[in-house]
């Protein structure tokens, strides 16, 4: 498999950031999740 | 259903199977029918993962969570984004790198023959009894709300689903998956869409948010550690993770979605493409339910939504008793929408003394009709002794056929049999690789020709015809239903740790993994059997006993090499 070759993702220029930003999504959506229902509560 | 609503539903099937069938021809080779040519590209995959995962019922009880227990279902997918960035780094460069077609063949190659048989058995068990349910419970809910035949139904979704997964393996599985994706998104946006079209005109959408929030139905974050908690966000990022973890890592049936991609780099973009859009996706269909809850608020909606139980109850004792509940019902809840008018008009108000008196009037109600709701679920129980008496499942349905316009009705019902099929075509398709890959590939041998491409054909029409038998036996199982339902955490744990010590225990050998995963397996049915544990929870226990008694078993055997994963 030549993952070296097209090791780079086709955003964000690395994995790191990519995988960042996947995290980053998660909490944002826990934040929000939270605000959402304290807001409405 | 009209003639527009059997138009959209039967048009819509029709597309899904031709579409298959049409994007899925010419597999040569076992490989190419087992592997799907390995060209498949990120969204290809994203989507087809995530429609492996969505069975029927994801649509039909999540909703129907909302409305009855609020919205805190969403943290059971809190653990999905974590383990796919874990698996991205680690398991899915090595599953390339050793170009395997199944996730058990690299056990093989770390420990021994009989570890992988153990892994690929325990996954045939467990995935072929759970295929039967993915239809069952989906075709049960349809056949009782719009009197179709049970029968008729499973036998429906198994012939269509086998018409174009027999024909053209992995390949047709994920493009029709791509189809049935189109009609679910579609089916539940409309339907979000039109269900708060539907509130009274003076109902403002915040308003609507206040109205479910203030009546416990947006909770949808729950801090407070509890073990026998299902749902909080602890168990969604611990006992989620391991699941997830397990499913996508080890789970030929999601394996085998990611393994069709052309490169590590098309598989890690699938992967994470479907867990950044799931916790989203489902916090959406949660808030459709939450929807439909304020929907009832302004309309009276049954006292059970499922009429199944109901004719039990009034063919027997009780019927003048149900009978003069629904009256009482109807009674509450007419009082309860007059207080819910008055909590919208104190808020458009602006006094907040008045909206906070109001606001406690509603919720008075609400705890006055819930009353009368479980004196009602009281009888059915009586009437229908050792059934569940939730009726979760059936609240979005019977909402949709009561309440939505001609023509979305047939849409949502072809998003109901698309999540069925979709969930049925890629676990058939991986019940038929591992048969191929793990038990004949590796036990008889043979050619990978032709030859190989029917036998994974008839190993997959096996697995359909299974699965649609016991989707029929399934009705006669009773309360088992709930534990066959949980039955992927009975074995995820162990699966994951049979895994986790391949790749990172080094000093443990076949026997000892093997060993170590019996006496683990027994430990979980154990707390099944004799704890009230949240399932969530067996995920972990069966992956770290499994890891801990390899070690200590290992203890006694020479130390042997291990199959790292690279980073890249």
């Amino acid at each position: 498999m030549t993952d070296e070759k097209e090791g780079i993702p086709p955003m964000l220029g690395s994995w790191k950031k990519l995988y960042a930003l996947v995290l980053g999504e998660l909490l944002l959506c826990i934040l929000l999740f939270k605000a959402f229902s304290w807001a409405f509560s | 259903m009209s003639r527009l609503d059997w138009f959209v539903l039967c048009g819509a099937l029709l597309f899904v199977v031709l579409w298959g069938l049409y994007k899925g021809r010419g597999a040569q080779t076992g490989d190419s029918y087992i592997g799907g040519g390995r060209d498949h590209r990120w969204w290809l995959i994203g989507l087809s993962i995530m429609a492996t995962q969505a069975s029927a019922i994801t649509f039909l009880s999540t909703p129907g969570l909302a409305y009855v227990d609020g919205m805190r279902f969403v943290q059971f997918y809190f653990g999905m984004p974590l383990a796919a960035v874990v698996l991205s780094v680690t398991i899915i460069p090595l599953y390339h790198r050793l170009k395997v077609s199944t996730a058990y063949e690299i056990l093989e190659a770390r420990f021994d023959l009989k570890t992988r048989l153990l892994a690929a058995i325990l996954f045939l068990f467990q995935r072929g009894l759970a295929v039967g349910l993915t239809i069952f419970a989906p075709a049960l809910v349809l056949s009782v709300l719009l009197g179709w035949s049970l029968h008729a139904n499973i036998l429906l979704v198994g012939t269509l689903v086998m018409v174009y997964t027999v024909t053209g393996g992995t390949k047709a599985v994920a493009w029709a998956h791509t189809s049935q994706m189109v009609i679910i998104a579609c089916g539940m946006l409309l339907a979000g869409f039109m269900t708060a079209h539907r509130l009274p005109a003076h109902v403002t959408f915040g308003d609507a948010l206040h109205v479910a929030g203030g009546l416990g139905r947006l909770n949808v974050i729950d801090t407070h550690f509890d073990p026998n908690n299902r749902y909080n966000l602890w168990s969604g990022l611990i006992g989620g993770f391991f699941l997830m973890l397990s499913y996508f890592g080890t789970d030929q049936s999601q394996v085998q979605r990611y393994l069709a991609g052309s490169s590590v780099t098309q598989s890690r973009l699938g992967l994470l493409l479907n867990s950044m859009i799931k916790v989203p996706m489902q916090f959406l269909i949660l808030l459709l339910g939450a929807l439909v809850f304020v929907f009832y608020q302004f309309h009276t909606p049954p006292l059970f939504f499922n009429p199944g139980p109901v004719k039990q109850v009034m063919a027997g004792p009780d019927a003048a008793a149900y009978r003069a509940l629904e009256a009482d019902f109807a009674k509450a809840r007419a009082d309860q929408s007059l207080k819910a008018e008055a909590y919208v008009q104190a808020r458009h108000g602006g006094d907040a003394a008045l909206t906070a008196a109001t606001k406690l009037q509603l919720q008075q109600a609400q705890a006055d009709s819930e009353t009368v709701r479980r004196k009602g679920v009281a009888l059915i129980e009586k009437a229908n002794p050792g059934t569940n008496p939730s009726d979760t499942n059936y609240i979005f349905l019977a909402y949709v056929l009561s309440s939505l316009p001609v023509g979305l009705v047939g849409l949502v019902i072809a998003a109901v049999f698309s999540g069925s099929m979709s969930s049925m075509s890629g676990e058939i398709s991986a019940l038929g690789a591992t048969t191929v890959v793990d038990l004949w590939r590796r036990l008889i041998g043979g050619s990978q020709g032709q030859r190989e491409v029917w036998v994974g054909r008839i190993a997959t029409f096996a697995w359909g015809c299974f699965a649609m038998a016991f989707a029929e036996y399934a009705a006669r199982l009773g309360s088992l239903i709930e534990a066959v339902n949980i039955l992927g955490s009975l074995f995820y744990g162990t699966i994951l740790g049979i895994f986790i010590t391949a790749f990172y225990v080094k000093r443990v050998q076949g026997g000892a993994a093997f060993w170590a995963a019996i006496v683990a397996e027994a430990g979980v049915l154990a707390c099944f059997k004799f704890t009230s544990i949240s399932f969530l929870w067996y995920n972990l226990i069966g992956c770290v006993a499994v890891v801990a008694l390899a070690w200590i078993f290992s203890l006694t055997q020479p130390a042997s090499a291990t199959l790292a994963p690279t980073e890249s």
